[in-house]
């Protein structure tokens, strides 16, 4: 079957969005490297850098965060596939300059992972300062209790580029930006829903299998399955059983301060996230759990892939000044 | 009688291994399209293609740095935890082989063992949870087995390939309990990891290329 997607050729896909990326945001970012996203005026000396890295097809993540308040470089990847570790460590490098420090933000997936690590040991052999926060807010469905490290990399990211780079951008020491991130990242929770596939923009090939009357909660960021497959539910319903399991894997009691993200996969309607909201809200104050902050829209998502993902975080002063700290990044600007 | 390896040996080896992942790309990208994207195939093209520029007549005959630069250069493929695995497998085996212009059979032994710790130090895959450490793993014990009963590096390496090949075979009773697989779990019963059938080629090839340079 012929992929229906307004591109040009399969093989070029990274090269020519990123170009697209810095061509509409001239004045916050632009290409550096080997498709490397850069600020388009870098940071001012002496401060604490963020770079994270990722595969590519989740628009507007992860590039779309790189921006004043936010990202200083991200390292993109194929689609779907993370960027090996010599272009991580080229970013690092760049980082580095003039920089007390660098934060590596990565999110919990084998291949990023790996290239993160590989990425650190090389930083370290040259005495590049550089601590990573690996985020891990992705929880499975029907497990109440988990270890942190089967929780993979959803929406959370976005929570911890935002917070962290705007100690970053405070000036406070890269020790400082990274307790930050790691109370950020413990702090946040996410479980994604989906109910209609996607087509991989490189294969043509649809990336998993749903009946038309089922949905599937669990799902990890590039379509891998869930365990909670069952018949299509309403946005009550569904925003219930998804809100329960969040709850209680990050344990959160009455009177509890929470941001909530809720953000679209890429083929939910802004309609639907907005009646998804309404009962995530509902929800939260019949328990008295108090919605300080709340973000709805696409951030990250998995092609044309039907769903979202609901991510919640326990907020203190802090945590919520830094959210509301500027940012001029693409896709989350903040005054 | 192979003894020692040097820059030539490793050439030989370098193109039937792939000669080998050439014939099998598309049979590597169908089993990846199990649980993967389906692209395992082109990145081991893409990998063999280092594989062969490092040993080109220009690069260094320092066996050292040039497996060192091949894993650099193997990581630059950007092709997922594939050549990330593969890269890190030869840097590592490039930090552990001396800086010589040829190795014996229990020097390359203590090569491919760098190759296995720089693997264990960045990543948590363990032999059993179906990825390219399981006919890694075994390959590099077989060849480590048959250098300390002092065997010459061609039957070393057969045993490798052998080794390879069966933990490979193995990985088709497994269920994938690493990386992006592992969610998909059960569908991965009854088909081989593609990462370790891309080493049992490879380790094949390294075989078939010793006995090349043999022949000429």
């Amino acid at each position: 079957m012929q992929m229906k997607k307004f591109i040009n050729d399969p093989h070029h896909l990274l090269p020519e969005l990123l170009e697209g990326l810095a061509l509409a945001f001239p004045r916050q970012v632009r290409l550096v490297g080997t498709n490397i996203v850069a600020r388009a005026v870098p940071k001012a000396a002496g401060k604490v850098r963020l770079v994270t890295l990722g595969g590519s097809g989740h628009e507007p993540g992860l590039s779309g965060f790189v921006g004043e308040g936010m990202l200083d470089y991200s390292v993109t990847g194929e689609i779907f596939a993370a960027p090996g570790a010599p272009r991580c460590i080229e970013a690092i490098q760049m980082a580095a300059k003039d920089s007390p420090g660098v934060l590596l933000v990565v999110l919990n997936h084998a291949g990023d992972v790996l290239s993160a690590n590989i990425t650190m040991q090389a930083a370290k052999k040259n005495n590049i300062p550089v601590q990573m926060v690996l985020t891990r807010d992705g929880i499975s469905y029907g497990q109440n209790s988990d270890s942190a490290n089967d929780r993979r990399g959803l929406v959370g990211c976005m929570a911890v580029y935002k917070v962290a780079g705007a100690v970053a951008e405070q000036g406070d020491s890269l020790d400082e930006c990274l307790r930050i991130a790691q109370k950020m990242e413990e702090n946040t929770r996410s479980l994604a829903v989906a109910l209609r596939t996607a087509t991989h923009p490189s294969t043509g090939h649809t990336i998993f299998e749903l009946g038309d009357d089922e949905m599937e909660i669990g799902m990890g960021q590039h379509g891998e399955a869930g365990t909670g497959r069952m018949k299509m539910k309403s946005a009550d319903e569904t925003a219930g059983i998804m809100l329960d399991m969040l709850l209680e894997n990050l344990g959160v009691a009455a009177g509890e301060n929470l941001l909530v993200v809720l953000n679209g996969s890429g083929a939910t309607t802004l309609m639907e996230l907005w009646i998804v909201f309404r009962a995530v809200s509902k929800i939260l104050k019949a328990r008295n759990i108090n919605l300080v902050r709340s973000a709805v829209g696409e951030f990250i998502t998995t092609q044309e892939q039907a769903g979202f993902q609901i991510m919640i975080a326990r907020m203190d002063t802090e945590l919520v000044r830094l959210w509301d700290a500027p940012s001029n990044a693409p896709y989350f600007v903040t005054r | 009688m192979t003894e020692e390896i040097g820059k030539f040996e490793l050439t030989q080896m370098f193109a039937a291994a792939a000669r080998k992942i050439r014939e099998q790309h598309e049979y590597l990208s169908q089993l990846d399209s199990v649980a993967g994207d389906g692209d395992h195939g082109s990145t081991m093209l893409r990998v063999v293609q280092c594989m062969e520029e490092a040993s080109h007549s220009d690069s260094t005959e320092n066996l050292g740095s040039l497996l060192r630069d091949l894993g650099w250069s193997v990581m630059g493929v950007d092709g997922g935890a594939s050549s990330a695995l593969l890269g890190t497998f030869f840097s590592g085996m490039g930090d552990a082989a001396a800086d010589k212009k040829s190795i014996d059979c229990r020097e390359l032994a203590r090569a491919f063992e760098g190759g296995l710790r720089a693997i264990a130090k960045v990543s948590r895959a363990k032999p059993g949870d179906k990825t390219m450490m399981d006919a890694l793993d075994p390959a590099v014990s077989a060849f480590r087995t048959m250098a300390s009963l002092d065997k010459n590096v061609m039957q070393a390496m057969e045993e490798a390939a052998t080794a390879a090949q069966a933990g490979a075979d193995s990985t088709k009773n497994l269920v994938a309990r690493f990386g992006r697989a592992k969610f998909v779990g059960e569908k991965t019963l009854g088909s081989p990891d593609p990462g370790a059938v891309s080493i049992a080629l490879l380790f094949r090839g390294f075989h078939e290329g010793l006995l090349q340079e043999r022949r000429t």
